[in-house]
């Protein structure tokens, strides 16, 4: 029999601990996810050389989801009345360099590079605008091509990329392009088009286009063998990707290593699940591979719900609230506001904690990220992201993981959180099963200001000998769910 | 919290959380969904302490990769009796934890003339006395009913040692008449209110519990 003052101290309240760990959250975390080292590649050349398809060769021979193709043409300028009057009647130069607002499209390729969330103006040809409210909203990319007769014009721009391309062919070529494209596809009549040919794109070509080749690090061709050249360049792309691809995995592995080690039970940011006879007993069932398989969800979902509650059991009271009871006492007392609660997956496993957190918090919104890692590489990428809307202004952010090995996705995942506006001390790491080195990189990655609650945590030593494999085998979800 | 020298009460830990389910519970404006849902939060984390006082055996399994692993399990051998009508609003809760757990009901009433609690109705799984039982009621306030509970189990054979009381809010004065009466009951509980009403209601407390759970 357990007294009570002996109870409470074995379950000591942590929120003295929480408060030292978010004033470390000042330094700069240590990781540095791809999408804050994109590689960037410029495409320019004359208008009709064969830029788009150049373009869209290379990502397709990349063939990520986290390659982004920009054109300049989202980033002309929005034309006054006048102005708009003249392009109706062809009479406006669109292929001067001032008809793009470069400056613009730095400031996003730039927030791009910063690994920031970027929207990107959208264009309309029909009322020479920006469509007002509409905006192509990217992020997390980390090969981005961008395209555009001047993309190798603006110096500042010139700056920010790895790889710059001119595609080079001879104006003819380039007219009978135009002609075939904005007569079939953009509806033009022919007269108006060799009058704006004439009059603008031929001239602007010959004065600002084509000196940007000797900005270029490669020139394509395109009247010769355009598959070559195009596939030359590939290579080149995919050799420095595979390079930072590389870096990559090798930056995760070094998190965890440098320092010297504390022992697990001293790392202040660290709840594990107090051992108790039930916490043990389902553990066990959990382990247990003769467990059916509606045993195991049903056990899952009853530790998960005991380790989302002690999650929350550090929530701040925010403020104190004033209430009357239905026997007519009015009383002050501590409240706490669970709308303020919201939970990112990181689908799959963590989508095993999904029946948990609703039992816990019924109105809770739920975001998910998709992080996979490469078959080849290991490398995690990020494949999508969904989150609540607002999500800076949650109190709490719960990020939910059923195991932790490696721990690059949930450093991915956490990333994800920073750059859209989640301060550290919000977040919290909710994950049943995890390894110390896993636990070590998260926490060094963001310097300690990162709370983890884990039903349990296999110390490096454990995982040596061979007894506890179990914990480097991703169970928990393919039993879970029913498939591997 | 003034319950140091109860060995016989079991408190939940106070946090921020638990806490904050109180004040939801307690204010009278919280609309019954909401009601019920944060008591049954409440209750749930209840049962999971009282599961955590039950004796467990150790057991080896084998894992998915093959392995042993030293573990524990369930005795099993509980069951739950709960007090209609408010202690029936217990009883999804302790399912929720243990799917097939027997469930026996008692209804004690207050007599209107003598204002005593009188036995109506007791429906108990016949092997109890071998069972470790979680009596349900949500409030304790005199005790009065809960006591006459705690008799109908000893009288059917159930160790004294071997009753854990679940209630979400209890009494100074409850809490003293058990430890009086059954010192070795446990009570399992997550407030201990100040006092007691000229009505016999918990201050604060949070009203009529059965009311706010299946009527109001």
């Amino acid at each position: 029999m357990v007294g009570t003052g002996a109870f409470i101290s074995s379950f000591e309240h942590k929120s003295d601990e929480v408060h030292q760990v978010g004033n470390k959250e000042a330094q700069s975390p240590k990781y540095i996810p791809p999408w804050t080292t994109p590689y960037i590649i410029g495409i320019g050349g004359t208008s009709g050389s064969g830029k788009t398809s150049v373009a869209a060769k290379i990502t397709a021979s990349i063939n990520t989801p986290w390659t982004v193709l920009i054109s300049l043409d989202n980033f002309y300028n929005p034309l006054s009345a006048e102005d708009h009057e003249l392009a109706v009647q062809n009479k406006f130069d669109f292929d001067q360099p001032d008809a793009v607002d470069l400056d613009l499209a730095y400031e996003c390729i730039k927030s791009l590079k910063e690994g920031k969330k970027t929207s990107i103006p959208v264009y309309s040809f029909n009322n020479h605008n920006r469509v007002p409210g509409k905006t192509i909203s990217v992020y997390g990319s980390s090969v981005i091509v961008v395209e555009g007769i001047y993309a190798l014009y603006h110096a500042p721009l010139l700056e920010l990329m790895d790889l710059k391309i001119f595609v080079d062919v001879d104006l003819d070529v380039c007219l009978a392009r135009r002609l075939s494209r904005d007569i079939v596809s953009r509806g033009r009549d022919l007269e108006g088009c060799i009058q704006q040919w004439e009059q603008f794109v031929k001239p602007n070509a010959e004065r600002y286009v084509r000196p940007t080749m000797k900005n270029a690090d490669a020139i394509i061709p395109s009247m010769g063998s355009i598959v070559v050249a195009t596939q030359t360049v590939i290579n080149h792309i995919k050799s420095r990707l595979q390079l930072k691809s590389r870096r990559h995995l090798e930056e995760l592995s070094d998190l965890g290593h440098v320092r010297e080690l504390e022992p697990l039970s001293k790392m202040t940011n660290l709840c594990q699940l107090e051992p108790t006879s039930q916490v043990v007993a389902l553990k066990t069932i959990l382990l247990d591979k003769y467990t059916s398989r509606d045993d195991f969800v049903f056990y899952f979902d009853r530790i998960a719900t005991i380790l989302v509650s002690r999650a929350l059991d550090d929530i701040s009271t925010s403020f104190m609230k004033r209430i009357i009871t239905p026997t007519g006492q009015e009383v002050t007392l501590p409240s706490v506001d669970f709308d303020k609660v919201t939970s990112i997956s990181i689908v799959r496993s963590g989508d095993c904690f999904m029946r948990s957190l609703k039992k816990t918090v019924p109105s809770m919104s739920i975001g998910k990220v998709l992080i996979q890692s490469d078959s080849h590489t290991g490398e995690p990428q990020l494949h999508c992201e969904f989150l609540p809307p607002h999500i800076e202004d949650y109190e709490q952010v719960l990020l939910v993981e059923a195991q932790i090995i490696s721990g690059a996705a949930v450093i991915m995942a956490i990333q994800v959180l920073l750059d859209h506006g989640v301060s550290l001390k919000k977040m919290k790491v909710i994950v049943y099963l995890a390894t110390e080195i896993g636990i070590r990189r998260i926490t060094d990655a963001f310097n300690d200001a990162i709370q983890i609650y884990a039903c349990e945590v296999v110390p490096t030593d454990a995982l040596g000998v061979d007894h506890c494999r179990w914990a480097r085998s991703r169970f928990v979800d393919s039993r879970y769910f029913g498939c591997d | 919290m003034s319950s140091e020298p109860f060995q016989n009460v079991i408190l939940l830990p106070q946090t921020n959380q638990l806490l904050g389910l109180y004040t939801i519970i307690r204010d009278q404006n919280t609309r019954r969904p909401d009601f019920i849902f944060y008591a049954d939060r409440i209750i749930r984390l209840l049962v999971e302490e009282g599961l955590n006082h039950l004796p467990v055996t150790p057991k080896i399994v084998e894992t998915s990769t093959n392995q042993k692993f030293d573990g524990v399990s369930f005795l099993g051998k509980i069951c739950g009796v709960s007090i209609v009508r408010a202690g029936e609003s217990m009883e999804q809760g302790l399912r929720e934890c243990c799917r097939s757990v027997r469930i026996g009901k008692i209804v004690i009433q207050r007599d209107e003339e003598t204002a005593l609690p009188k036995l109506f109705y007791e429906k108990l799984p016949e092997d109890i006395a071998d069972r470790y039982v979680f009596l349900l009621d949500p409030m304790l306030a005199t005790g009065g009913s809960a006591a006459m509970a705690i008799e109908v189990l000893i009288k059917r054979g159930v160790k004294p040692e071997r009753i854990f009381f679940l209630n979400l809010i209890c009494s100074q004065e409850g809490i003293d008449l058990f430890h009086a009466r059954f010192p070795e009951v446990k009570i399992v509980t997550g407030a201990i209110d100040s006092g007691l009403d000229e009505n016999r209601y918990l201050v604060p407390g949070l009203g009529d519990f059965g009311d706010r759970y299946y009527c109001i």
